[in-house]
């Protein structure tokens, strides 16, 4: 290890002032493992210029690493043991062990992302977009193995690495891109580290296999409620059973949910909003119209649940099973048809004040029922002056003062009401503002007997009472003809 | 569907409702549960006690049994179904183009129509404050009926 540390050094020298991190290639305590991580992460940007996958890496070689490995797989041979609940729990090796492992994990994802971005930075010159594709680091891990060097993506078999519809897209991207082929040596450096992560991947299953078939053991609340493998995820997630009591339900709910869908793919039907609690039996079991609400409602007990547990205030998971009991008694009340609707009785009569109306609008109603000045004119008669009627001499129907006065007009002309204004209008565009039908010696004026000039054409208003001959019943400008009450 | 209505069978228990209702229209149907017009009538009556229930009480008498004879005889129910109405203990009296005021005799066409004459009858009442005077209401057509209140 230290010779293999001084050759890098010499080749380090021109390139970083950070000496350090090869020194702590045989770390095993913790401390230094968060500096590596931090090193890590600043190396990371000088990454770019690393030949090697081992200044960038270090988790797999590390002490702690094989230790807690080598713990883990010894732990799952043995299968579970009962360990005596009489000694306290943070005596108890195995807690340790547990909470070594959630650490553990935590450590590992950093250090995917890490290798990723590293094999991400590599393949860019082959294929650059490859990456945003392929989102997961794992996926991406393995298909670069798969690719290799290769340029022609048909040769490629990417069955069961991905979805056939990314395969397609993949394929397609493919050959178009601007990427070149990898020189040999790079190219196995990029394999290596796809191996590394596989690798890593592989550890971190384990790791949380062991934590699941412990689960009952470490959070039994938590675990009554949403099952032991979604148990052991969530807390791997977070990061120990402390870090997720400390979370807001609502950052439970969305551990483990899944990034954005792919580009091209509707959103439409896409489950939002929910993560590892998505594979829990109880959300499985609610009809899809519930399904958020109960998500909702899960995050939060699960939660509850879990800050029991990292208190230990519960170890006979007695919480648990009654949160679990509340949570179906909750989504089974949900699921109930509303109650029936019982007829009203009708109300006392006249003990309810009419509620009257106003405003603009009723105005404007009204108006269409109000009496108008003919009619008015019509229902009043001068004294002394006998009334003209329809079938003349006193028979019909009598006019009043219509027609009198001396104007020598029988038709009054309609007031301008604020109704009518609108219809008006109209009209009265469609009349002058005839764009080109008319001919261009057309004039607005009209020249009439009695006034000489005007303006507006008093014959349009004549035929707007009423020709006998022109029916009404289609007339734009027409209002009700019979109003009856009935 | 008259087990819907309470049926009333002594006197007694016709004297307490009536006594008792106050400020609501009483309708007291006096016939039998056989007879089809008093079924037609019952149907009708029990699909709006509902909806009268704020303003009207609806009850049966069954004229067969031996002690409202005497209410019977006082009303002189002859033909049945007979409606008797009554407000604040008061008999109404209305005009439905029969000779007789005192009741009405037959069933109802639609239930609007029952609705509508227990309406005025509520109306009339409360407008009226003096209760010993006794509105009536005329009916003018017994099929369907279209109410004009005479004071």
């Amino acid at each position: 290890m230290a010779t293999l540390a001084d050759s890098f050094l010499a080749d380090l020298e021109e390139l970083s002032d950070n000496e350090a991190d090869v020194n702590e290639e045989e770390g095993g305590v913790d401390a230094t493992n968060m500096e590596e991580d931090i090193d890590g992460d600043i190396e990371d940007i000088e990454a770019l210029n690393y030949d090697d996958l081992d200044n960038v890496s270090k988790l797999q070689k590390s002490q702690r690493f094989t230790d807690i490995m080598q713990k883990v797989e010894a732990a799952l041979q043995n299968g579970s043991d009962i360990s005596n609940h009489g000694m306290v729990l943070e005596d108890d090796p195995e807690y340790q062990l547990i909470v070594d492992c959630n650490v553990l994990s935590v450590d590992i994802e950093n250090e995917i992302v890490i290798i990723h971005n590293f094999i991400r930075d590599k393949y860019r010159l082959k294929f650059p977009e490859l990456e945003s594709l392929v989102h997961h680091p794992i996926d991406y891990a393995r298909v670069v193995k798969k690719i290799g060097n290769e340029m022609d993506l048909t040769l490629v078999d990417l069955e069961g690495l991905l979805p056939s519809a990314i395969i397609m897209v993949v394929s397609v991207t493919a050959s178009t891109t601007s990427g070149k082929p990898l020189p040999e040596d790079v190219l196995q450096k990029t394999i290596d580290a796809c191996d590394r992560a596989l690798a890593l991947d592989a550890a971190k299953k384990k790791v949380l296999d062991f934590v699941e078939s412990r689960m009952s053991y470490i959070a039994p609340n938590l675990s009554a409620i949403v099952g032991s493998a979604v148990a052991a995820k969530l807390m791997g997630t977070a990061g120990g059973l402390s870090a997720l009591a400390k979370m807001p339900a609502c950052n439970v709910q969305l551990l483990g949910a899944k990034k954005k869908n792919l580009a091209g793919f509707s959103t439409a039907t896409s489950q939002f909003r929910v993560g590892y609690l998505e594979q829990t039996e109880i959300f499985q079991s609610t009809p899809p119209p519930l399904r958020m609400r109960a998500c909702r409602l899960l995050a939060a007990k699960s939660t509850l649940a879990a800050r029991v547990d990292s208190t230990r205030g519960d170890p006979s998971g007695t919480a648990g099973r009654s949160f679990r009991e509340e949570i179906h008694k909750k989504i089974e009340k949900w699921q109930e048809p509303p109650p029936a609707k019982q007829p009203k009785p009708l109300p006392v009569p006249d003990s309810e004040p009419k509620k009257k109306r106003g405003g603009r609008r009723l105005r404007k109603m009204k108006e269409r029922y109000a009496v108008t000045d003919m009619r008015k004119l019509a229902n009043r008669m001068l004294f002394g002056v006998p009334e003209e009627s329809s079938l003349g001499d006193g028979l019909g129907e009598g006019y009043g003062m219509l027609g009198q006065a001396g104007s020598g007009k029988l038709r009054v002309s309609v007031g301008q009401s604020k109704l009518a204004a609108k219809v008006a209008k109209r009209f009265k565009e469609k009349s002058y503002g005839s764009s080109g039908a008319t001919s261009g010696l057309t004039s607005s004026l009209a020249f009439t007997p009695v006034q000489g000039i005007e303006l507006s054409n008093p014959q349009a208003h004549a035929h707007q009472l009423g020709g006998g001959t022109q029916s009404t019943y289609f007339s734009e400008t027409g209002t009700f003809s019979k109003i009856k009450k009935t | 569907m008259s087990y819907l209505l309470t049926t009333l069978t002594k006197k007694k228990e016709i004297d307490t409702i009536i006594r008792d209702t106050i400020d609501k229209v009483l309708v007291l149907r006096f016939g039998r549960a056989m007879d089809a017009l008093c079924l037609q009538l019952d149907d009708i009556l029990a699909k709006s006690s509902r909806d009268v229930s704020k303003f009207a009480d609806v009850a049966l008498v069954d004229i067969d049994s031996e002690d409202v004879q005497v209410y019977v005889k006082y009303f002189d129910i002859t033909l049945i179904p007979s409606t008797v109405f009554f407000f604040n203990a008061h008999h109404m009296k209305m005009d439905s183009g029969t000779a007789d005021h005192t009741k009405w005799v037959g069933a109802f066409h639609r239930k609007q129509d029952f609705i509508d004459v227990v309406e005025v009858c509520y109306l009339l009442f409360l407008s009226n404050p003096l209760n010993w005077i006794m509105p009536s209401i005329q009916i003018v057509d017994p099929g369907s009926v279209d109410i004009i209140m005479v004071a």
